[in-house]
């Protein structure tokens, strides 16, 4: 099995929050307007002049090791054998909320049926050759998705190039 | 997989019975590609079109929420014909011919009893109808056609036309330094930051200019954050270093240029330390400014469309910015500013079309002189419009001539400076049209409301640069009886002009004749659902000044404008502080110390397009100031505390947003929040004097805790 999962580079979101509305829009979060899979979140740091305003764009991360599977007692949380991804059974659900108390990332949400619901990392989506609305929509291009080691290797790479390049910008007349 | 599965995904094909069908968003002036999945005739997901080269299959989110916006509760279903006061929203329903017949008639007589120029033209956004509406005015025989333009982008137009007589677009495929210059593009236009974002990962320099701590700010090399209102002195300043330190291109100068020595001396008096006392900007970031941008193998300036020119040295300060371009020999060069001929709208897309004679149907001099002239004579010498500033004044004083009635597309008081006053205005006409989507509250002001369509319901020619456009037709039937923009003005020249043969034969016919020169044919572009590159058209050279010189009265740029020196105006690109700051009016900001600066986009929002759509709304559900922690903190207001934001004119109530987004001494308040108008806070006549552009983005405020923070909501 591949774990697949989202990859985020916080030098290119700009807060625009489109992942945020695509994800309602995907998902018809029409009824209770402040429910989406995927949150954004600011920080500052620092005063003027040298202030920094950071954005991250955050949904569920498809734990390793899922605390929400772990403590559901309805069993209404399981991973998908395929691509890792967790996944709830709504027939399951009782509407308890443990895994929205045991989840570090707020990523369980209760739309108005009161039963738990989750980024899906829009599996059917992904079956049929399409990328999740979030990842799709972002005109930063700042959100991926994909398994991981391929997004651990892009990430790698970009880095490296971006080491080699100011290296290579020095190296002729400086070094 | 089952049906129902792909059918909660919304999977396209015929098992869901899902369509994508190809149509764009014109929310804003991106016009991104739009992918609409309809079910049944219904929508039921946006998604961005891959193929539009400018979206790349991406979308903000404001043309995410479409689907809100366009099946959204406040959509005018029918004409409407007002019952009860102007204001009260109180309409019946009539229909489309009792509508098209009550204008037409209405129209006519006030045309007999004052003029045709007594009726007014005017568009709000967005602006691919504009040259139907704009030759409906003139074949009416009235020159009074206003666009929202009029306080927005023309007067960048005018600006570089004023140095260069033509407009300047950024080279960014080829340039290696990008100097942006107060442009959130993340937020105005957020499908193109990722060039940005490219072009800094292929090692391309960023220098950013501006107030305000964006993401763009974060990912230059160089921000240099001025005080509002200080381009100009800013750009001088630059020029200072570049001169001093000879990095800017002798062989432009000597040959290609008039004035430098009159602007060399100018700049003299903008050393680095006094344009640090002047911008806040310290002396040794503008030093490694100028050094990087002039010295750079090739650089762009990227303007923005308004930022630099609403203050009220806003055509001289913008002058001052783009005189850099020639300077450094970056005009016309690659990698630099290019000239590239714009068709339909404002796009530069190099092809040759015949718009400007399409729309001036009928020349000035046969028509009454425009609304604006007599106090923007050069705005409207250079413009092809009436200056939208000046109409509120006109209705009022009558003079020199009343101005009676108002046709009008997406018309939206808030846009003026002292919006109050326009609104005074729109209710004095006696005849007034809107034409919307919603029923908003300008449109609760008219005697008739005829409701418009989006671009999800409607046909439309759409271009981009480089040359690509992309012919739409209706995705879903229109919402309730609402029509596309052509068509009303199609109908209303049926019965208005009959004698405009060629207005009359409709919008494709209409289109063909202008691009009839490029040899562009409507049914060719229809061909491509999602867009097609033009292709076999010659492609635009660089420097071409060096055959046909530059259209300007001197043939060269001009330091100092000739034509600014006839209209007894000072030629050089001159720096003068905002006529409300702390250093022109200290006895003012004892009382008003804070710099107010409004308009800056937010990314949820579009002008005051979006308020009424939940998904858009949700993101920022108050009205708002940025206002600085220090600044706060000296203020007691805690985070997101209620505030009165006041100038002397007026207050408005809103919720504290502590951010050092803006820098200390500075507030930023978003525009045309229903409850909270930005625009009350300005004086009406608070403007630019050589282009009645309103001083938007520099003015002064005094931000005050409201004791009571309880159930405020
Ligand atoms: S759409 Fe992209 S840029 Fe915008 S908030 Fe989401 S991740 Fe950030
Ligand atoms: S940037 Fe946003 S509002 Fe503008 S056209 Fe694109 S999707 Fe629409």
């Amino acid at each position: 099995m591949s774990q697949y999962a989202f990859s985020f580079d916080v030098s290119r979101c700009s807060g625009c929050m489109a992942c945020v509305v695509a994800c309602q829009d995907q998902n018809d979060f029409v009824a209770d307007e402040t429910v989406a899979f995927r949150h954004v979140t600011k920080y500052e740091e620092g005063e003027c002049p040298s202030a920094r305003i950071s954005y991250f764009s955050l949904a569920c991360q498809q734990c390793g090791d899922a605390p929400c599977i772990i403590v559901c007692p309805a069993g209404a949380i399981s991973r998908r054998q395929e691509d890792g991804t967790v996944l709830v059974d709504r027939d399951l659900c009782v509407g308890c909320h443990s895994c929205e108390l045991a989840c570090p990332f707020g990523a369980p949400k209760f739309p108005e049926d009161g039963k738990m619901a989750k980024c899906d990392l829009c599996v059917t989506r992904r079956e049929n050759g399409m990328k999740p609305a979030c990842v799709r929509v972002c005109p930063a291009q700042a959100l991926d998705v994909g398994p991981i080691e391929e997004l651990s290797k892009k990430k790698a790479e970009k880095a490296s190039i971006a080491i080699l390049k100011s290296l290579i910008f020095v190296s002729p007349k400086e070094l | 997989m089952s049906r129902e599965i792909l059918v909660k995904a919304k999977i396209p094909g015929a098992e869901t019975g899902i369509e994508v069908k190809k149509t764009i968003c014109l929310i804003c002036g991106a016009q991104c590609g739009i992918d609409a999945y309809v079910k049944d005739g219904s929508l039921v997901k946006v998604e961005g079109t891959a193929e539009n080269p400018v979206s790349r299959g991406t979308l903000c989110s404001k043309g995410a929420s479409s689907r809100q916006w366009i099946n959204n509760p406040e959509r005018v279903h029918t004409p409407l014909l007002r019952t009860g006061p102007r204001g009260s929203g109180r309409f019946m329903p009539i229909s489309w011919d009792e509508a098209f017949e009550r204008i037409a008639s209405g129209l006519t007589k006030i045309k007999e009893e004052s003029g045709p120029e007594s009726v007014v033209f005017f568009t709000g956004y967005p602006k691919w109808y504009r040259p139907f509406l704009k030759r409906l005015a003139h074949s009416f025989g009235s020159p009074n056609y206003f666009t929202e333009s009029g306080t927005c982008f023309l007067a960048t137009v005018m600006a570089n036309h004023l140095t260069y007589g033509t407009t300047l677009w950024p080279d960014l495929k080829e340039t290696k330094c990008i100097l942006n210059w107060c442009r959130n593009a993340p937020y105005s236009q957020a499908p193109g930051y990722a060039t940005y974002l490219n072009a800094a990962s292929r090692g391309v320099k960023l220098i950013d200019v501006g107030p305000l701590s964006t993401t763009l700010s974060a990912q230059a090399d160089i921000h240099l954050r001025l005080r509002p209102g200080t381009s100009g002195a800013l750009a001088l300043g630059l020029a200072h270093v570049i001169i001093e330190e000879n990095l800017y291109d002798r062989e432009f100068v000597e040959n290609w240029t008039l004035g430098f020595e009159e602007y060399r001396s100018y700049v003299q008096g903008f050393p680095p330390k006094t344009t640090e006392e002047i911008t806040g900007v310290p002396a040794e970031t503008i030093v490694k400014a100028a050094r990087l941008y002039a010295s750079s193998e090739s650089a762009s300036i990227v303007q923005s469309p308004s930022v630099t020119v609403h203050h009220t040295n806003g055509i001289q300060n913008h002058r001052a910015i783009t005189a850099l371009i020639g300077l450094t020999g970056n005009f016309d060069r690659k990698g630099g500013n290019r000239v590239i001929p714009e068709s339909y709208y404002h796009t530069p897309t190099g092809l040759k079309s015949r718009e400007a004679e399409f729309e001036q149907s009928r020349p000035w001099e046969e028509m009454a002189p425009r609304v604006g002239q007599d106090r923007y004579p050069l705005w409207c010498s250079m413009m092809d419009e009436a200056q939208a500033t000046a109409l509120p004044f006109q209705i009022q004083s009558g003079k020199p001539y009343p101005i009676r009635a108002m046709l009008g597309f997406a018309v939206n008081y808030r846009m003026w400076p002292g919006s109050d006053f326009m609104k005074e205005g729109l209710e004095k006409l006696d005849f007034f049209v809107d034409t919307d989507l919603f029923m908003t509250d300008t449109a609760k002001l008219a005697d008739i409301v005829l409701p418009s369509c989006s671009s999800f319901e409607r046909r439309q020619l759409t271009m981009y640069s480089p040359r690509y456009a992309v012919w739409t037709e209706p995705v879903i039937p229109p919402v309730g009886e609402s029509r596309s923009d052509v068509d009303i003005i199609l109908d209303l020249a049926r019965r208005l002009i009959p004698h405009d043969s060629l207005l009359l034969q409709g919008q494709e016919a209409c289109l063909d004749w202008i691009f009839e020169p490029s040899g562009i044919k409507m049914d060719d572009i229809k061909k491509h659902p999602a867009g097609c590159f033009l292709e076999n058209l010659p492609p635009i050279p660089y420097e071409k000044y060096r055959t046909s010189g530059f259209p300007t009265p001197s043939g060269k740029m001009e330091f100092t404008s000739l034509v600014l020196k006839n209209a007894g105006i000072d030629p050089l690109p001159v720096y003068r502080e905002p006529a409300q700051s702390p250093l022109s009016t200290p006895d003012l900001a004892k009382e008003y110390p804070l710099i107010l600066t409004t308009g800056a986009r937010l990314p949820m929002f579009m002008h005051s397009r979006m308020y009424r759509v939940p998904w858009a709304r949700n993101l920022r559900r108050d009205p708002m100031v940025d206002i600085n922690p220090r600044d706060a903190r000296a203020r007691g207001i805690p985070p997101e505390g209620w505030v009165m934001l006041a100038t002397p004119r007026e207050s408005i109530r809103v919720k504290a947003n502590i951010t050092e987004f803006v820098p200390p001494g500075v507030v930023n308040m978003y525009h045309g929040f229903p409850s909270a108008d930005a625009n009350t806070l300005i004086d009406p006549d608070y403007r630019d004097p050589i282009s009645g552009y309103p001083g938007f983005k520099s003015l002064l405020c005094q931000v005050i805790k409201i004791q009571d923070n309880g159930g405020n909501k």
